[in-house]
């Protein structure tokens, strides 16, 4: 009785954001449902449904497929390369001495950055005028300069590399706190038993990780998938459409052309293809769960 | 628990009070100004900051003693949301700058039609052209704006070139330059907007400048007319200065500040832009010698400039005080707002007999303001102007990195034009 009291006492107390997500986060991505089948538009006098054709039209423009496109290549490589990273650090810093403590720390440091920050700050460090300081390193060292955000073929790698610079130490710290909880007792018998350090690594580290690896792969697939800002401020979707990604998509469309339902269009393609990736990805997990379980 | 509750019904309290407190306060300033003459406050919404209208400002205040001007400034990346937001909730500003889609909202009908007002007359039609739809005109506009190529005299003189009067010649010159070891043209290509206008500068010495196609505009919003077509041989005639490697593609990793950085301390001769960015040229090099000269065309003339009315003033048709909003753009209509205008923000008038001294920058292109050559399509008769320009200069950006022709360029912005006029109608 008293436990059911309780239970009543909890729901209460969620109440008040529960309301708050209900009617400022379900209800809006409900509507958006319903507009994607309707011409609305602040434009449009009347409202009127259209079925599938905002569907139709959006996997027939070339820019905004372009756009889905490059979000799932950044999504899948910032959470590919940031995650590799972020481990080799974490297995590399887990000491207590005062030289992996700073080189931490210093890892750590460009997370406490702004995005916007760290993109126009990248912005002139990558730039093609002549004082971009990355192409007068190039330059140092006998290279050519590379045009690192003008080139279509190179700029949304520059991009992705700026976000892995600024997030694997934020991962590192996530697989620090997991480090500390694998038991000792595994390595001193693996250390009984021979084994080298990298099988030690592959077999006992890896698989243990699992609790931050996933919690931190789950992280990276959903910034990667909505990633706007630092594209924002770095390439604003140039040169082109070489760097759009589904919400600079989303934004270009919905509110400088007005063309609203037709972004809440791609706003269910993007619900949808954030779903299914998720799926896969919590899949590939569970699978790993029960290996080492 | 007693000290518990005890806190709790004194903050009750305090709230209540706080609130009682507040109503009361608004409530007796109501009665206030109902009593003195009946000052009305009217909202004023706009997407330029108040600092670029401060002289304005002051003299409506002086003007219209019982009009109390709320000047709301909403920045341009936000301006259609907030203000499309307040419209369809019928809660909008009394008075609104409108640019570009000024037409998309008077069809919506969200703006009063002016043309039987007679301050709408004392306008000259240019100005008022971008705002009138369906045989009504729906805002009146404040100073224009224009943008040509900037250079640095000092470069030119040491060079020994002159301000080319065709498009040969600037690309002569450029060359002369670029053997001379000096920059020719920078350009924040990193933003669609510059390419974009630049061509459009040709298009408006080759196509626009034929009385013949003065109805192209209002074809091309019906769709009966492309630009693949009809723009192709003047922007082709742009692109030779991709061709001959004037515009090169390392200038799309370059933003429109960096640009301008180089321009000012003195890296390159040349840069298209215009009048809002020479305090900021100034700031950064106070000695440079600064010109601007038309965008000029194949044959010898006095060139064309890109612009137009910069933007205007409409008054929501759902106001409750369209009264006295008329008022407030009837003295717009004066030569002393309008030099007020102008003073903070440079531009030249729509109101007919204004004649504003621009100054020296300007000199090149007194022949093209006299003329009359100066035009941007988007803003003054297309429909959705801005959505299909933006897919044009992207589309030039694939150009100048070497992925597109120009005439596919060009099919682009068609195709977004008919994208458009298919969903928004």
């Amino acid at each position: 009785m008293y436990n059911k009291n309780r239970q009543r006492v909890f729901m209460l107390m969620i109440l008040p954001t529960f309301i708050g997500f209900f009617i400022l986060y379900i209800v809006p991505t409900a509507m958006s449902f319903f507009y994607s089948l309707t011409n609305w538009s602040v434009y449009n006098a009347d409202l009127q449904f259209v079925g599938l054709d905002n569907f139709k039209m959006l996997f027939e423009d070339s820019k905004t497929l372009a756009g889905i496109k490059n979000t799932i290549i950044y999504a899948l490589i910032t959470l590919v390369v940031q995650n590799a990273i972020a481990i080799v650090l974490a297995v590399f810093l887990d000491k207590k001495t005062k030289s992996a403590n700073f080189v931490k720390s210093l890892v750590f440091l460009p997370a406490v950055l702004s995005i916007l920050v760290v993109g126009f700050l990248f912005q002139y460090i990558m730039t093609s005028a002549d004082y971009g300081l990355l192409n007068n390193i190039v330059q140092f060292f006998g290279g050519d300069p590379v045009n690192w955000l003008g080139n279509k073929d190179i700029a949304l790698y520059s991009v992705i590399a700026t976000q892995v610079w600024q997030w694997s130490g934020w991962l590192m710290v996530i697989y620090i706190a997991n480090l500390k909880s694998i038991d000792t007792a595994l390595y001193e018998a693996a250390e009984i038993d021979g084994a080298s350090k990298m099988s030690k690594f592959f077999k006992i580290t890896l698989p243990l990780l699992y609790p931050a690896a996933s919690f931190n792969i789950l992280l990276s697939l959903i910034n990667g998938m909505k990633v706007f800002d630092v594209i924002l401020a770095m390439t604003q979707g140039g040169p082109g459409y070489a760097t759009e990604t589904i919400m600079t998509t989303l934004i270009r469309e919905g509110f400088n052309s007005g063309r609203n339902a037709y972004a809440s269009a791609l706003g269910v393609v993007f619900f949808v293809a954030v779903f299914i990736l998720s799926r896969i990805v919590i899949a590939f997990l569970n699978k790993w769960e029960r290996k080492i379980s | 628990m007693k000290k518990k509750t005890f806190a709790f019904l004194l903050s009750l309290i305090m709230l209540v009070g706080a609130l009682v407190g507040c109503s009361s306060e608004s409530g007796s300033e109501e009665t206030d100004s109902g009593s003195e003459d009946e000052v009305v406050k009217l909202r004023m919404m706009a997407y330029n900051a108040e600092s670029t209208r401060t002289t304005y400002l002051k003299m409506l205040d002086e003007k219209l003693p019982n009009i109390d001007i709320e000047f709301e400034f909403v920045a341009l990346d936000n301006f259609n949301n907030v203000l499309n937001a307040q419209l369809q909730a019928g809660e909008g500003p009394d008075i609104i700058e409108v640019g570009g889609e000024a037409k998309l909202l008077a069809k919506a009908n969200y703006l009063l039609d002016l043309s039987d007002k007679d301050f709408t007359s004392k306008y000259a039609d240019a100005g008022l052209k971008p705002y009138s739809i369906d045989g009504g005109i729906y805002a009146t506009p404040l100073q224009s704006w224009f943008e040509g190529i900037f250079y640095n005299k000092k470069i030119f003189e040491e060079n020994g070139v002159e301000v080319p009067k065709t498009w040969d010649e600037l690309i002569a010159i450029s060359k002369k330059l670029d053997e001379n070891g000096v920059k020719p043209q920078i350009m924040g290509a990193q933003s669609w907007e510059p390419m974009m206008k630049q061509s459009i500068g040709l298009v408006n010495n080759e196509f626009y400048a034929d009385e013949a196609n003065s109805e192209f505009d209002n074809k091309f919003n019906e769709g009966e007319a492309k630009l693949a077509e009809a723009w192709l041989p003047a922007v082709e005639e742009w692109s030779k200065i991709i061709d001959e490697g004037i515009l090169t593609d390392d200038m799309l990793g370059l933003s429109y500040d960096q640009a301008l950085d180089q321009f000012a301390t003195g890296k390159a001769a040349m840069w298209e832009s215009g009048p809002w960015a020479v305090p900021t040229i100034l700031e950064k090099n106070p000695d440079i010698e600064l010109g601007m000269f038309p965008i000029p065309g194949k044959e010898e003339g006095p060139g064309w400039l890109i612009g137009g009315p910069g933007s205007a003033l409409a008054i929501n048709a759902n106001s409750e005080y369209i009264d006295e909003a008329l008022k407030v753009l009837e003295v717009t209509a004066t030569e002393e707002a309008q030099l007020a205008l102008v003073e903070d923000n440079a531009g030249s008038s729509f109101l007919k007999g204004v004649e504003v001294d621009l100054g020296e920058i300007y000199t090149d292109s007194e022949e093209a303001f006299k003329a009359g050559n100066v035009y941007a399509p988007w803003t003054a008769v297309w429909t959705s102007g801005n959505p299909i320009v933006q897919a044009y200069g992207k589309s030039l950006q694939e150009v100048l990195a070497g992925a597109k022709t120009v005439e596919e360029a060009l099919q682009d912005a068609d195709e977004t034009n008919d994208n458009l006029r298919n969903t928004l109608n």
